[in-house]
């Protein structure tokens, strides 16, 4: 067990904080190019990101966003022998996807200019 | 790929403490995300090659509990439906969900039931007193041991034994504190349930 250390307790805390806010939007990109089942998304985002907290945090958000009706779901029997709930962006979900595309471009483009003195660690 | 009986048994017991979770959802939600999670299971049986129950345990492990799991569809379900319409009764019967489930979701459901119940004697009150000019209002009442008490009243019945404190200001003020109550139960009960949803309940993969 690593010493207690509230500093690193709060770091910590903020980077979980900081990738479920980013989460959805990563959803929705991974959603992107065609419908992806449940497991596909997970591993969409093991390859591409280092978003995934757990795995069981996807299955409630993704939920979410069929309420919110940013995606719907459909079910697909699969060769695996059990039908495989496939998600796809709607109309509303795209143009969602887009605007938080852009807000996360002027976002991370400003952060950057800002924080380039401590990333060069001076 | 078959599944031995007790890997089997796992999984299944799961799922049921899962399902228990979700007594006040309606059945058609449960059995989607039922059928959902345990493709998600088999699916990475299938991936792992064996299914041994220790295998099966891992894969549990990184859904987490059954209920931090259905902690996590319950207030993402809170706030998404609140986005959606933010009527108070949409909102209470998702609260009343969360309630179901945590300690925590049955205090906000506690405070939010008291919040809007005053806000809507508030505004009750005030629609009221137009058409009970004499006996509506928010009265301090005197009572035969000398006690007083603070009172609204809807107006219904006799003029009661006291002091009507506000008179006509009772129509602009109750309106408007009516209104303020309902809106700020509606953010806090919103802004508890972002914050158990950013807890973070799931442990790390």
């Amino acid at each position: 067990m690593r010493p207690l250390d509230p500093h690193q307790d709060a770091a910590d805390k903020w980077e979980v904080q900081l990738r479920k806010g980013c989460l959805e939007l990563a959803i929705l990109a991974a959603l992107w190019e065609g419908k992806l089942y449940g497991l596909e998304i997970l591993r969409r985002l093991e390859a591409d990101s280092d978003l995934i907290i757990s795995e069981g945090t996807v299955y409630p958000l993704l939920s979410r966003l069929k309420t919110l009706g940013l995606v719907r779901g459909e079910w697909v029997e699969s060769d695996a022998g059990h039908p495989r709930k496939y998600y796809s962006l709607t109309a509303a979900g795209k143009q969602r996807g887009r605007e938080m595309a852009g807000m996360w471009a002027r976002f991370s483009s400003s952060m950057a200019k800002l924080l380039a003195p401590l990333v060069r660690g001076k | 790929m078959t599944i031995p009986k007790d890997a089997n048994q796992k999984i299944e017991a799961y799922l049921a403490k899962l399902r228990a979770q979700f007594r006040s959802f309606n059945d058609q939600q449960v059995a989607e995300i039922v059928a959902e999670l345990r493709s998600h299971i088999l699916d990475k049986l299938e991936i792992a090659g064996d299914a041994t129950p220790s295998q099966v345990d891992a894969i549990l492990a990184a859904l987490g509990t059954p209920e931090e799991l259905a902690g996590q569809y319950i207030t993402d379900n809170v706030l998404a439906r609140a986005e959606v319409s933010r009527s108070p009764l949409r909102i209470l019967a998702s609260l009343f969900r969360w309630a179901s489930l945590s300690v925590a979701g049955f205090f906000v459901l506690l405070g939010s039931v008291l919040g809007y119940f005053f806000g809507a004697v508030f505004i009750l009150v005030a629609i009221l007193k137009p058409f009970h000019p004499q006996t509506a209002g928010l009265w301090l009442l005197h009572d035969a041991t000398g006690d007083s008490e603070f009172s609204f009243r809807m107006g219904f019945g006799t003029v009661p034994a006291g002091r009507d404190l506000l008179g006509w200001w009772i129509v602009p003020l109750g309106l408007l504190a009516g209104c303020a109550l309902v809106t700020v139960t509606t953010r806090l009960a919103l802004w508890c349930a972002r914050q158990y949803r950013k807890s973070g309940v799931l442990p790390r993969s």
